[in-house]
């Protein structure tokens, strides 16, 4: 159905062009500095591009078409989770985080508590995060590759693997940020594109692209359905976890000033809600002309498949080629961000923050979740990726959000509620894995169990550190006012 | 190539720069809490509206513009520039409470 030559020219121009700009950011990068945040000096438009480019993975690519596909209206929340996740990382995150002067989130630990065993807890449970978050990406590199080329899968994945290792060696922060700002307009492109051409065709044809509103009124919709509760856990799961992302965290301290990571922030709203409109538009074109993907279980492939049935011809493969490049585009920027700060913290936490521990920590980063990729079953994207957030935003999101506001936080506190949400939430995922979906059961409570983790998490930071009251840390006066105090003009 | 660990260079910042109105920085973390607490706030009771009003009232499935149902338009578009909105007028007003706090403790 997709010329697989061209699809395969389409993935190897992609990886070029990401390996050249790679390489030219190599000779502006020499410093530790240069390495972990870009020397802190990169601009909000740049900077924000950069972000985009990072968050929007294989499941906003791929996964909210697929999944507008399957379930319909209720998949519309997935893309407004995630860009109001945005809207609470500024009004909670951006501007304190900033001026923290932290690297990373075991950093912040440290600075705002002052304790070893908590850093070396927090340094984990990001290691944790970024490996789940690395194989839902390698999962749709494989799908894609295998669909548009008819390759076995796993060459995909290594081959994004590959690159990756490669332009995070070559540069670090500073090169990955050309990078992924590059990528971010490449990804726009490779949806927009298509959406107008394939729009632009059904309008001569004559063709309806909602065949008449027809594929609003499918029943299917309402048996897809996860209920209520699912959708709330999952917009809970959304908002909170894009707070405690390692990957996003760190374009953070690459901003010069607090202002200036508020200003970034608005602006990688506005890119967001740009780009979300082009997924929204396929899924909708998606159940009109490849509905039969619903059922089949590979409504990932949604986008993938549009161009060639309802174009078709040269034109339907020259579009296909746009997107399955755009796709490896999304792989290659989100793994080379969650990369970077994996091998940040590993790095820092083994190899005290050298140059040559950097390199060795990014190879670690690169082939472990690699193995947990091959060595795993492709999984709804969307699904996949909402898991991981639950688990972000039970774990990372309270100690961030109670470290830059609460005084009274104390390193118990935080401590233990950390391991409460993580073995709360990690436990339900695994018992979801193990049961089987019965209607009626209460699957969804252990699926999506952000809607009481979250609290859960929270209760336990708060009460222990209030019965801990007397173990706070001494020079908390100095670094609220750190988090807070609006740099010098 | 050894260069110095970055997190320990970090803490001596901290303990250096020790300002002595600590009243004025917590009357602004206040402000600020304050204000993020209420766009958070104002932004979800729409979002959660929104949801009410499509599972209350599912005959909005029948308003359709250029053959799309309502919702699809509220959900798909209208959230957008919402979320915008509030992004900007946060960022205004926190930056108006950093210039109050400026203003006070220079």
């Amino acid at each position: 159905m997709i010329n697989p030559t061209v699809a395969l020219l389409a993935v190897v121009l992609v990886c070029l062009a990401t390996v050249l700009i790679a390489v030219n950011g190599l000779r502006l990068s020499r410093t530790t500095e240069d390495f972990y945040v870009a020397s802190r000096t990169v601009k909000p438009w740049w900077n924000a591009s950069a972000i985009g480019g990072e968050y929007l993975s294989a499941a906003s690519f791929l996964g909210i078409a697929g999944l507008i596909v399957v379930s319909g209206q209720d998949a519309l929340w997935f893309p407004i989770g995630y860009t109001a996740g945005y809207l609470m990382l500024l009004l909670f995150v951006a501007a304190p985080l900033r001026r923290s002067r932290a690297y990373t989130i075991p950093d912040f630990a440290q600075i705002r508590l002052g304790s070893m065993k908590l850093r070396r807890l927090t340094s984990f449970l990001v290691v944790v995060i970024c490996w789940l978050y690395i194989v839902p990406q390698l999962h749709g590199a494989s799908l894609t590759l295998g669909i548009s080329t008819g390759l076995p899968g796993w060459i995909g994945s290594v081959l994004v693997m590959g690159i990756v290792c490669l332009t995070v060696l070559a540069g670090g922060m500073r090169s990955i940020t050309f990078v992924q700002a590059f990528q971010y307009w490449l990804k726009l492109a490779a949806l927009a594109i298509p959406v107008v051409f394939l729009l632009l065709h059904l309008e001569l044809t004559g063709d309806s692209p909602t065949l008449d509103g027809a594929i609003f009124d499918t029943a299917a919709d309402a048996a897809a359905s996860k209920g209520l509760y699912y959708n709330i856990s999952l917009i809970v799961a959304l908002l909170f976890g894009t707070l405690g992302l390692p990957h996003v965290l760190v374009r953070f301290y690459t901003n010069p000033d607090g202002p200036s990571a508020r200003k970034t922030t608005v602006i990688v709203l506005g890119l967001l809600a740009l780009f979300y409109l082009f997924p929204t538009v396929l899924g909708i074109l998606g159940r009109a002309y490849t509905s039969e993907l619903a059922t089949s279980g590979n409504a990932d492939a949604t986008v993938l498949l549009l161009p060639g049935r309802i174009l078709g011809g040269s034109a339907g493969d020259a579009l296909s080629a746009i997107i399955i490049g755009g796709a490896f585009a999304a792989f290659l920027s989100t793994s080379s961000g969650l990369v970077v700060s994996l091998a940040g913290t590993i790095s820092q936490d083994l190899f005290h923050g050298t140059v040559r521990g950097f390199r060795i920590s990014t190879l670690i980063a690169t082939v472990v979740p690699l193995l947990l990729a091959l060595g795993t079953s492709t999984f709804a994207l969307a699904g996949a990726i909402g898991s991981v957030f639950a688990f972000t935003a039970s774990t990372i999101c309270p100690l961030l959000l109670l470290g830059i506001w609460w005084r009274g936080l104390t390193v118990a506190g935080a401590m233990s509620g950390m391991l409460a949400g993580a073995v709360g939430c990690g436990s339900a995922l695994a018992l979801a894995a193990i049961l089987p979906n019965a209607p009626g059961s209460m699957h969804a409570l252990v699926a999506q169990p952000a809607a009481w983790c979250v609290p859960l998490a929270f209760l336990v930071m708060i009460t222990v550190s209030l019965a801990t009251r007397h173990r706070a840390p001494g020079r908390i006066d100095a670094v609220m006012a750190r988090l807070h105090v609006p740099e010098a003009r | 190539m050894r260069v110095s660990a970055p997190a320990g260079t970090m803490l001596n910042i901290v303990r250096r720069s020790a300002p002595a109105d600590t009243f004025y920085v917590q009357s602004l973390i206040r402000s600020q809490l304050r204000l993020a607490v209420s766009v958070a706030l104002g932004f979800l009771l729409l979002l959660v509206g929104m949801a009410v009003l499509v599972v209350a009232w599912p005959q909005i499935n029948n308003i359709r513009l250029a053959t799309i149902p309502l919702p699809w338009w509220l959900l798909g578009v209208g959230v957008y520039p919402l979320i915008m909105l509030s992004a900007i007028l946060f960022t205004k007003a926190a930056a108006r409470n950093e210039a109050k706090y400026r203003s006070i403790a220079k």
